[in-house]
């Protein structure tokens, strides 16, 4: 034994053939590692360690044992699962899925009950959305000429005039029409930056970013700036852009009442007390949100309040104000001017639309310089598609700035708002059919059925319908087919294809997809009005519009 | 531009006044000779074999984490510092007035301390139409990128940064024409949503004819291509829905999927068996928990892949499809009009009928020179999706100008307007593909994708190459796009060139030349020669191959497919 290195000290008491097995398998590793490069470093090190501690070189041995058989051995996870499947012979792998059947890609089984959508959906022929259009509907079938238009959301109609096609023509002739590139790889051209250094220049905010559509401007936007943990706190009458980016911001939803502030205080103080309980780590980011001009409705959020309840609670407010912008307030500037409020410090993001009272194309959101400079990166919606066509942007920003200097526009359309609203409100006749919903100066009119109505003629309420579609959901039906519900869709289609027949006037359902919304609805009718109309004209068509509507409902 | 302030604003510019010839030419370059042009083949329904991706040695490899590593402490660095000393310049990322900071230093750390020193490389405004040259306007970046100034000057690069395939990026000819026309007709706006006051009836031309030209039988056209996905999944999929979807699927279709709560799972990018394996087993397997089968499972793919310049496995899909009556998803963001000989996408180039795929989808922002997506399938399939999709009842439809665009544009890929004028655009942007792929290939740089792309991404790797690469090529006037992760794996930052009709030989020339000075200079030239079909490596003189490759390029045999 004397040409064998003594490793291990004396003291314990260990059988001599594990200390000779040890000591030849030492003796030969120590010297391939002699060979190794730093070898000579390391050998001294671990003898010296394993002469002071001799188990500790049992306890890492061991450790590393462990470590090589857990790199070794199969996820646990994956194991789990492989222990729940079934056992499963190759035939019986292939008679199940031979077995296996699909439905069809898209539910086909009440496409015959709802063909009428179809075919009522109008088609604009050779004529603009102007104030006159020939539409053709069901395929060519039915054509109505002239038509009063009743039903287009841009309710300024400035991009209809002469000046604003000029425009147009010279950015199409300097531009072309797209843009061919996401906002990241050169699709930002200058008229780009412009109109997003006027859109905040107008609204009064640090930064604005433009997106390609309106619809999925709050989605892409919210979900860039909430991950799980968030709070958002929102009105539950939202519009569907919200519901979808409520879901896309994985942030956990509380809903409050619909623009009842009492019902939000309550809310945001269970959240802060519950917060204040669990001592999260970091602050989470919190929201509340709302619309400015309801989509659904027509009524406007109480800012004021709003504005002093995210103070109090640490909250951020984010408004959609698709319909709000350039129709409320006395230049067009929305919700916060409507108020005498400054948008800067009263909303801290607001989403809004080119396409509706501006009258181009695209959406865009506004809000403080670090979260547009953010959104430029974080949000999706803007980073993997392509930029708006340039002529529009160069239409929007000559919108602006006519808004900033015109003061008749506005309010012109303001006044026909007041005008159709108190008309319809004011009407003792009407007051025992329909309900107005919408705000007095909203230049889209929303009316619905009074509830007693609906019960008597369709023998349903909006609470057994918002209960029968949540059932729906809750299953995951594939046909949410709802038949009193939709008798009442055919019931006020009936309405508007008299208007468009009897009186020539183009009004419209607020047509929405019951199996999107996950918040209560029910059908409603709008009219919406613009500041170009002739004040007669419009007059008039509000008295044929009660005309059908009481005639329909006496049938 | 008065205030000092103002010059961070990136300025208005003036059009050139230049004349029209001189215009003409630089938005689409008059082709110099036939000999320049090549008609795509099919591959007649052959399935694309497994591809060889090649890969750098070792040191590069190593040198990329290296580069990472010393980027990543760097700016932690940074970042312990700013936040302890320069509290005021880091309010973006503290909690302040007892709210939470719009981002948190984690999330935004690779965007602040990585991104940020090269945001010089990235959304760089131009000006006038992106055809053939772009004009950039010149900015000087201060302090690491915090902000720029514009002097005001612009310069005209060589443009292969757009997605401009056929060169319809145009300020002059008969789409333009149609698409000013269009505003006399029909006006600027769009009204409101589609079911209640949005759609004309060239919007149903345009429809109608998109769905001849792709070969089903209707198709529905949204005004945002992004949007077209993020919003068509939730119409008819649920959470008992499945979705096999490649790893490499753009985000807008990963929104999509998780708006309509279906369950994903994904296969390797191109992986036929690896989809396969995961189909039966999800059939067998059903539904987690519950074990029920899956009321539908669709299979998501795309076309071209933007960011590898890589098919879909078509003739594989629609075997594997049909063999286990799955739904097929193709979205031919890329291909549409750029690949197949007629420029009908995907299915087209590989000889398929577009039936066999249950849903078609595509974008006009790339091919068209317009903007917005559509989507094909069966009429009564869209007849049902009309009345279901989100964007149709509540969204904005397609502008007029740009209806006007889809239309006049297609007209000529198919030859109905400037007989002749479509076919040479798809000769040209097939030619002007094939060129630089080989180019570059034979050059020695390391490209990905298949030999028809007309995208092709070439490797740089470091993260410290991109600006360098990207800021060489734009003293030398020509215009890159630079991706790294996220949209890339970390260690595979890529520079990719988008093709187009408008190019002539001679651009590419002259780009072929410059990318390979820089290339030297930047040490790319790393292929090992596993892409070439001899599998020698490859570093031809650049003379030869500007004189060699332009007749080469048009046999398959240079060309791994």
């Amino acid at each position: 034994m004397s040409h064998i290195p003594q490793v291990l000290p004396t003291s314990i008491p260990i059988p001599s053939f594990v200390i000779t097995a040890f000591s030849y398998i030492w003796y030969y590793l120590s010297a391939i590692l002699t060979r190794i490069p730093g070898g000579p470093y390391v050998i001294p090190y671990i003898q010296k360690s394993h002469h002071d501690d001799p188990y500790r070189t049992t306890v890492e041995i061991g450790l590393i044992l462990y470590g090589i058989y857990f790199y070794l051995s199969k996820p646990q996870q994956k194991k789990g699962l492989q222990s729940n499947r079934p056992k499963l012979s190759p035939q019986e792998i292939d008679s199940l899925i031979d077995e296996w059947q699909p439905e069809p890609l898209v539910d086909p089984s009440v496409l015959d009950e709802q063909s009428w959508r179809l075919s009522s959906i109008p088609v604009i022929e050779n004529s603009g959305p102007s104030n006159h259009v020939n539409i053709s509907r069901n395929d060519g079938k039915e054509t109505f000429n002239d038509l009063f238009n009743l039903s287009s959301n841009n309710f300024l109609q400035l991009t209809s005039d002469e000046e604003l096609v000029q425009v147009a023509k010279k950015t199409i002739k300097n531009y072309g029409v797209g843009a061919c590139g996401p906002a990241g790889f050169y699709g930002n051209q200058d008229v780009h930056y412009a109109l997003e250094y006027d859109l905040a220049q107008f609204f009064g905010t640090e930064g604005a970013v433009l997106y390609g559509q309106d619809f999925c401007v709050a989605s892409s936007v919210l979900s860039a700036f909430n991950k799980r943990g968030d709070v958002i706190v929102a009105d539950d009458q939202v519009s569907l852009a919200l519901q979808n980016a409520l879901q896309l911001s994985r942030a956990t939803v509380y809903y409050f009442e619909h623009n009842n502030m009492q019902s939000l205080e309550n809310l945001l103080a269970e959240l802060t007390e519950m917060e204040a309980n669990d001592k999260p780590p970091a602050i989470p980011r919190k929201f509340i949100v709302t619309e400015g001009l309801f989509q659904n409705s027509g009524d406007i959020a109480p800012l004021p309040e709003l504005t002093n309840l995210k103070e109090k609670y640490k909250f951020r407010l984010f408004v959609d104000e698709t319909f709000s912008i350039g129709v409320l307030g006395e230049t067009g500037r929305g919700l916060p001017e409507h108020f005498g409020m400054i948008r800067a410090s009263s909303i801290d993001v607001t989403v809004g639309s080119l396409a509706t009272a501006i009258g181009s194309s695209g959406g865009f959101c506004l809000g403080d310089a670090v979260m547009a400079h953010h959104q430029r990166i974080g949000s999706n919606a803007y980073c993997f598609s392509a930029s708006l066509p340039a002529y529009t942007t160069t239409t929007a920003s000559r919108v602006l700035q006519i808004l900033n200097t015109d003061k008749v526009i506005v309010s012109k359309l303001q006044q026909f708002s007041k005008m159709v609203f108190d008309f319809f409100v004011n009407d003792l006749d009407l007051q025992k059919i329909i309900k107005v919903t919408s705000f007095e100066l909203s230049p889209v009119l929303h009316f619905r059925l009074l509830p007693e109505i609906r019960k008597a003629k369709f023998n349903y309420t909006a609470e057994e319908l918002f209960e029968t579609i949540s059932r729906l959901q809750k299953r995951n039906a594939t046909t949410k087919y709802i038949e009193p519900y939709e008798n009442e869709e055919r019931f006020l289609q009936s309405v508007v294809d008299a208007a468009i027949k009897k009186h020539g006037i183009l009004i419209s359902r607020n047509t929405i997809i019951l199996q999107h919304e996950t918040l209560p609805i029910v059908p409603s009718l709008k009219i919406c009005c613009n500041a170009k109309m002739d004040e007669e004209e419009l007059r008039k068509a509000c008295v044929a519009v009660k005309d059908v509507l009481i005639e329909a409902c006496q049938n | 531009m008065s205030t000092p302030a103002n010059y961070t604003r990136v300025p208005l510019c003036e059009p050139e006044d230049i004349p029209i010839e001189v215009k003409r030419e630089n938005e689409i370059g008059k082709l110099t000779s036939k000999k320049y042009l090549h008609k795509v083949k099919t591959l007649h329904g052959v399935p694309l074999n497994k591809p060889t991706i090649d890969t750098p040695p070792y040191y590069i490899s190593l040198l990329t984490y290296l580069n990472y590593l010393i980027l990543i402490i760097l700016g932690h660095i940074h970042d312990f510092l700013g936040v302890t000393f320069q509290k005021n310049k880091h309010l973006d990322i503290l909690e302040h007035d007892g709210l939470a900071p719009w981002y948190s230093n984690f999330e935004s750390f690779y965007i602040r301390r990585l991104k940020m020193r090269i945001d010089d490389c990235f959304s760089r405004p131009t000006t006038g139409v992106p055809g053939r040259f772009i004009r950039c306007i010149d900015r000087i970046s201060h302090n690491l990128n915090e902000y720029f100034t514009y002097p005001g000057t612009t310069s005209m690069c060589l443009n292969l940064s757009s997605y401009n395939y056929l060169g319809f990026a145009q300020s002059e000819g008969q789409c333009t024409d149609a698409a000013l026309e269009s505003i006399d007709q029909y006006g600027i706006p769009s009204g409101g949503p589609r079911t209640q006051i949005g759609t004309t009836d060239l919007q149903v031309r345009a429809e109608k004819l998109m769905a001849k030209y792709i070969g089903k039988e209707d198709s529905m056209i949204f005004s945002m291509g992004y949007s077209t996905n993020a919003n068509f999944f939730n119409a008819f999929m649920d959470s008992k829905c499945l979705v096999i979807s490649d790893e490499l699927n753009h985000t807008s279709i990963r929104t999509g999927v998780r708006l309509s709560g279906a369950a994903v799972r994904t296969f390797k990018h191109g992986d036929m068996e690896g989809l396969e394996k995961l189909i039966r087993e999800q059939i067998v397997l059903g539904q987690p928990k519950t074990n029920r089968p899956w009321k539908k499972i669709i299979i998501c793919v795309e076309g071209l892949y933007s960011m590898e310049g890589t098919l879909c496995n078509l003739p594989k899909l629609v075997e594997l499809k049909k063999k286990y009556k799955c739904y097929l998803y193709v979205d031919e963001a890329h291909s549409i009009g750029a690949m197949g000989p007629t420029g009908r996408g995907v299915c087209e180039l590989f000889d398929i009928d577009p039936n066999e795929i249950d849903i078609l989808m595509g974008t006009f922002t790339k091919s068209f020179g317009a903007a917005g997506g559509y989507i094909a399938c069966d009429k009564w399939i869209i007849d049902r999706l009309r009345l279901d999709i989100n964007t149709a009842s509540y969204g904005e439809p397609s502008p007029a100008p740009v209806l006007a665009q889809i239309i006049s544009s297609l007209e000529t890929i198919i030859g109905k307007r400037n007989p002749g004028e479509g076919e040479e655009r798809l000769q040209r942007i097939a030619f002007n593909s094939r060129y630089l792929r080989l180019g570059l290939q034979r050059l020695g740089f390391i490209v990905y994708g298949t030999a028809d792309s007309p995208v092709i991404p070439m490797l740089l790797y470091c993260p410290s190459k991109m600006p360098a690469f990207s800021r060489m090529m734009l003293q030398r006037k020509i215009a890159v796009v630079i991706v790294a992760y996220p949209a890339t794996p970390l260690i595979e930052s890529r520079v990719r060139f988008c093709m187009s009709a408008s190019l002539t030989k001679e651009d590419i020339d002259y780009l072929l030349r410059h990318v390979n000075e820089v290339g030297e200079k930047l040490n790319l030239k790393l292929s090992s020669g596993k892409q070439s079909p001899d599998g020698k490596c490859q570093r031809w003189d650049i003379e030869d191959v500007i004189e060699k490759t332009p007749e080469d390029c048009k046999d398959d045999k240079y060309f791994i497919l």
